[in-house]
């Protein structure tokens, strides 16, 4: 199943992220970025289903919360950047 | 035991605290250090806290809601992110050593705008004089842990405001225990432990950052790990190292309480039995009581000496009739300073919202009989 993975610059940022989602009716769970995409090192992603991401960053951009950079798994287990 | 010394620390907590934390022991691990369930549970653990303490201070952004371990460590960060050798830093006669000592210890220009105990306008008149002069920042207890003098935070933040002077302000016997606006005060740090009026256990504290702070420390953060400078982004630049996660489930705790009670509720609660023990001890003669007239300019905490008596023999023999309070400066010698009690320092009695009425009356009724065979 393809999903959305939404990098964040931090797990707080991940956790209000996550909860902007939630409150708005969209299922999103924090968890580890995976290493191939987690930039600087560490860091936390926000997983959301592949039908949910235009509303994701609409709710996102009207709440005043910003994605570091987008992803959407491949078919092979890989991930590629989204252009937003 | 009459516990009265809640200025320090209220020892008696609501049970939820007390359970949370021994949970959170066994239950719980690091915080952003891994994805399974402990960590992950861990971090919304965390991040509950920050939202509730973000909603009770009204800080828009639970970012900027830091864990600290006490309110000390908060104004560390907050005076070392803003103060230089040399600055001219405007403080008032109220501060606690948490404030004066990273001052003194920065080589900085110390000015206190000294006003009256229980004096608003007196405080506030100073601060406007010594801010006119010139000033590269101002720090401020909002609330004395002597005296229980509230000070009149929202005028000095606004003098602050119009100057473009930082302000930075400790709320160490404010929050929980007199509403704190965090928005409204436009502040630029506020401090605050978490072991007195939000109930949670020793240990814990928040920094609420309303400007870009320096690290005290560096370290891990479980962010950008490849990166040797710490992160340029709240809550991570302050958080180096493991959480106290076991305390910082008890905080949460602690937190929901005083929203369940109502900071208010608390606070009326709290002055109805102060104002009581100032009635009954001065009542007492050889007891000279430092009360407001006014019971909206003081909380929960009440000073009084005892003529001819050292307050910190007073202290002990209190102790062992199983009254708890706290003698002598208080690590507040400047207020001492102001109010003329530096020599002889003075007993603190300070309450929570789990203290009562007949407490304080079985408190008083110990006290009279100390003094009665004295005389």
């Amino acid at each position: 199943m393809l999903y959305y993975l939404i990098v964040c610059r931090s797990l707080t940022y991940a956790q209000r992220t996550a909860a902007a989602l939630e409150r708005a009716g969209i299922t999103a769970r924090v968890l580890r970025s995976p290493k191939s995409i987690s930039g600087e090192g560490c860091s936390h992603s926000v997983k959301i289903s592949q039908r949910n991401l235009p509303d994701s960053l609409r709710i996102l951009q009207r709440v005043g919360l910003t994605p570091k950079r987008v992803y959407i798994t491949a078919g092979d287990g890989s991930y590629q950047e989204v252009a937003l | 035991m009459i516990y009265l010394d809640s200025a320090a620390t209220t020892m008696q907590k609501p049970a939820a605290v007390a359970t949370a934390a021994a949970w959170a022991i066994n239950h719980l691990a690091s915080p952003g250090r891994g994805g399974h369930w402990p960590a992950m549970a861990s971090a919304e653990k965390a991040f509950a806290c920050r939202e509730t303490a973000a909603q009770l201070f009204h800080v828009k952004d639970p970012e900027r809601v830091v864990f600290t371990f006490n309110a000390t460590h908060g104004l560390n960060i907050a005076i070392k992110t803003l103060a230089r050798p040399g600055s001219r830093v405007v403080i008032s006669g109220y501060e606690h050593n948490a404030v004066t000592r990273p001052l003194h210890a920065l080589k900085v220009d110390i000015r206190v705008a000294r006003g009256a105990l229980f004096d608003q306008k007196a405080v506030l008149a100073a601060f406007r004089r010594e801010l006119d002069k010139g000033a590269d920042l101002a720090v401020c207890t909002h609330v004395s842990n002597v005296f229980g003098f509230v000070l009149p935070i929202e005028g000095i933040a606004a003098l602050c405001r119009v100057r473009g002077i930082p302000l930075i302000i400790d709320a160490s016997q404010s929050a929980g225990c007199v509403p704190v606006d965090f928005t409204g005060l436009g502040a630029a740090f506020i401090a605050m432990p978490g072991h007195k009026g939000l109930y949670g256990p020793q240990g814990t504290g928040l920094l609420l950052c309303g400007v870009d702070p320096a690290p005290l420390l560096e370290g891990g953060t479980g962010s950008e790990s490849r990166q040797q400078a710490m992160p340029d982004f709240l809550p991570d630049r302050l958080e180096a190292g493991t959480h106290n996660v076991t305390g910082i489930a008890g905080l949460l705790e602690g937190l929901r309480f005083v929203n369940n009670m109502g900071v208010e509720n608390i606070a009326a609660q709290e002055t109805k039995l102060i104002q009581n023990m100032g009635k009954g001890l001065r009542g007492i003669p050889g007891i000279t009581v430092f009360q407001a007239e006014d019971p909206d300019v003081q909380t929960g905490v009440l000073s009084f000496c005892i003529k001819g008596r050292d307050c910190e023999e007073v202290g002990e023999i209190l102790g062992s009739r199983g009254v708890a309070l706290r003698a002598g400066l208080h690590c507040a010698p400047l207020a001492h300073e102001t109010v003329g009690t530096l020599e002889t320092g003075t007993l603190r009695a300070s309450v929570s919202a789990f203290n009562t009425g007949q407490e304080i009356d079985r408190f008083l009724q110990i006290v009279q009989e100390l003094c009665a065979a004295k005389g």
